[in-house]
């Protein structure tokens, strides 16, 4: 077999199981690898109904057939589990060696069921897999961590691992890998965290061969140099940070909770000002080209902190708390990742909570003697301390805002920004329609980068203040496309180096693997890969009405910049999501018929669940 | 950063003062927020282009192309702030302000 191993390998920390099983060669077709293999094995795995935060609930870490290929960003991985912060599938991926050396181990993917009784570093070298005691790790933050765990197994490991927030299952921890890359929407750190495992420390060394390597090198020798060019001018230069400063003249960059779509304060923390007053250099991810990565460091007396800087952690570090200082959302960024937590859930919940403040729903009795308000950056730092500690208000807003708005009441899920409890990222939904509805209907909730949806709002494609049906189809295709850039696994910001990604993927997953795939077929395996997401959804309680935005989006119009007096009423989100449904081929109800199940081979999958399903883990 | 305000050298008696916004790159290359043109109402951007390029040579390589009549892939014009520019020439009218800013969305 070329470019799979063709197996997967399940452990269970409850009772230290370890089992290698196959993967029939048609599933490797049928979802390709990262987040639509993932996907697929959470279906198999994942008992129905169970708590995110159970022994039951499948921790799975999926690669990829383009990874070990030394193609340009293909070093990526997905994580899949039933995620704690929406109740929903849980998806997130990551860019790291720890694809090479997982894949290199002899597996496609691992799955981590169950919950050990004591903290565990789990050591997987090659096939040999050990248990080993973590104690000494709990309490460390993520790079201190992996630095033990290098210093105990050997710097040749690669590491992922869980800080403080992932061991006290902040339900949006992330987890942190090789050098503090983090996969961390929808909270997959607290699933590790609920399991005592702080820790995986992998080494492999068996490469997967590709099929055509030399045919390969040759492709991907052009990849390459269109990686270099115009299609990714912007991350190669600013890198995402490019974003705050138009995204603000474009009255799009969410502020104050999502109570504006502009920043006054936005030219002291806009990509144009770090790079000339704060940027250190530029990094890249493991096998990229591309290199989007900011390296930023503090600038002022106060203690100094370097670290990475995109524009989804500015957004909410930054304008949607009111920070204009640059060097407290440079430190605020710098400990969710410490803390391990994803830095827009984190910054979207303290949100929530200052405008709680502000409207006197919180007070210093629950803060703390905190004066939570916007803008104060000391507060900030306070706040995200506790979460990762879950001490104090930290332990009401460590569950996220849909349900610390739950437990505080007072009409305050009025302003919790969060679609099916996912927090929204930084694209204001009033002002670009389109990636309104993709917000709206994404399987994981409130994501951007499940869909791109916001490309089409920021061109001449359609006019990005009018609802249309038109966007149903828009948004159907850019999930379908991003599936696929997720599962084999591209960066999103190769996307435009593509001529056509469909057929170009099918070419050169044909060379990795010898495999026959057409460019019909992949897309197919996009919109399958979605339709199983959804259909997981949906055995998981997913609810129509949950297809929806934030009070706030529906019923206020923005009050500043260019689009002052722009909004999205529900009949035109309503109209939007029927639009989408039926692009999609399902019911008005938003179900999935068996027709489109069988048109999709999922028929088998989705009403015949597998043995695995059914496997309860005893408790420790 | 200082607010610079070129005013374009060819003008004439139906010309039109247009702002050109800087971002990204673009911004930092040039050193300057805004460059004030002279336009015709009904201009082509290519010519729009070109009497950025006179003005901003700096921006030639970076956001325009050699040529100096078509922007790089890599960037784009909004006009302000809510329309943006496809191969259509745009009717532009005194005090307009096109936004030059990186063509990739997201992140």
């Amino acid at each position: 077999m070329y470019g799979y191993n063709g197996k997967i390998l399940i452990i269970h920390l409850s009772n230290h199981d370890v089992t290698w099983e196959s993967l029939p060669e048609i599933v490797l077709r049928q979802f390709i690898g990262g987040s639509g293999l993932g996907a697929y094995l959470l279906y198999q795995h994942c008992p129905p109904k169970i708590d995110p935060l159970s022994p039951d609930n499948p921790l799975i870490f999926a690669t990829s057939p383009l990874v070990g290929s030394r193609l340009t960003t293909s070093s990526k991985f997905a994580v899949l589990t039933k995620s704690p912060l929406t109740g929903l599938i849980g998806d997130s991926l990551s860019s790291s060696f720890v694809a090479t050396e997982l894949k290199k181990t002899g597996c496609d993917a691992l799955i981590i069921k169950g919950r050990s009784p004591s903290p565990t570093l789990l050591s997987i070298d090659n096939g040999n897999v050990e248990f080993l005691d973590a104690g000494d790790l709990i309490g460390l933050t993520t790079s201190q961590t992996e630095i033990s765990v290098k210093q105990r197994l050997g710097y040749r490991r690669r590491v992922i691992c869980i800080g403080p927030a992932g061991e006290n299952q902040v339900r949006f921890a992330s987890i942190s890998n090789d050098g503090g890359r983090h996969a961390g929407r929808t909270g997959p750190g607290a699933v590790m965290g609920s399991k005592n495992l702080k820790a995986i420390a992998l080494r492999g060394t068996h490469p997967v061969p590709t099929s055509q390597p030399d045919q390969l090198n040759k492709i991907g020798l052009d990849l390459t140099k269109r990686s270099l060019g115009p299609a990714t001018e912007k991350y190669r230069t600013l890198g995402t940070v490019a974003n705050v400063s138009i995204f603000n003249r474009l009255g799009t960059l969410p502020t104050r909770n999502f109570q504006q779509s502009t920043f006054d304060l936005e030219e002291q923390i806009n990509g144009e000002t770090l790079q000339s007053n704060h940027k250190v250099k530029k990094a890249h991810c493991a096998n990229c080209t591309i290199g989007c990565e900011q390296i930023v460091q503090t600038s002022d007396t106060g203690p100094s902190t370097k670290g990475r800087m995109e524009y989804e952690s500015s957004f909410a570090l930054g304008p949607l708390v009111e920070i204009g200082d640059p060097n407290v959302m440079i430190r605020a960024a710098r400990t969710c990742d410490e803390l391990g937590m994803d830095t827009i859930s984190a910054g979207a919940t303290v949100a929530w909570a200052m405008e709680c403040y502000e409207r006197g729903v919180l007070t210093e009795l629950d803060t703390g003697g905190l004066e939570l308000r916007f803008g104060n950056g000391d507060a900030l730092m306070t706040t995200l301390e506790l979460i990762g500690k879950r001490e104090g208000i930290g332990d009401l807003l460590a569950d996220g805002s849909k349900i610390a708005a739950e437990k505080v009441g007072n009409n305050s899920s009025n302003w919790a920004m969060h679609v099916k409890g996912l927090e929204m990222p930084g694209y204001e939904p009033r002002s670009l329609k389109t990636m309104a509805l993709g917000l709206a209907v994404s399987t994981r909730g409130a994501c951007h980068n499940r869909s791109s949806a916001y490309e089409a709002d920021f061109s001449s494609e359609v006019d990005r203040f009018k609802a249309d049906q038109k966007r149903g189809q828009i948004t159907k295709d850019g999930e379908d496309f991003n599936a696929i850039l997720d599962s084999l696994i591209w960066c999103k910001f190769l996307r435009k180096a593509f001529d056509n990604l469909y057929e170009e993927s099918a070419l050169i997953y044909q060379l990795v693997t010898g495999l026959p795939m057409t460019g019909t077929e992949l897309k197919r395996s996009g919109e399958r890969i979605n339709n199983l997401k959804k259909a997981f959804n949906i055995r998981e309680g997913w609810e129509q009405a949950s297809d929806t935005l934030p009070s706030r989006i529906l019923e206020e119009p923005l009050p500043t910049g260019v689009t002052k007096g722009i909004n999205l009423t529900p009949d035109d989100l309503d109209m939007m999501v029927k639009a989408y449904y039926d692009a999609r081929g399902w019911t008005v109800e938003g179900l999935i018929p068996d027709s489109k199940l069988a048109e999709l081979e999922l028929i088998d999958i989705v009403k015949e669940p597998g043995p695995n399903q059914k496997e309860i883990n005893i408790d420790v | 950063m200082t607010l610079i305000c070129n005013k374009g050298e060819h003008t004439n008696e139906s010309s039109i003062p247009v702002i050109v916004e800087l971002f990204g790159m673009a911004r930092i290359a040039s050193g300057r927020l805004t460059v004030e043109l002279n336009s015709q109402p009904e201009t082509a951007v290519k010519q729009v282009v070109n009497a950025l390029a006179e003005q901003c040579p700096e921006l030639v390589g970076i956001a325009i192309s050699e040529d100096r009549m078509t922007l790089l892939g890599s960037y784009k014009f909004n006009l302000n702030g809510t329309e943006f520019l496809s191969g259509n020439p745009p009717r532009l009218r005194s005090g307009d302000r096109l936004l030059l800013f990186s063509s990739q969305a997201g992140g």
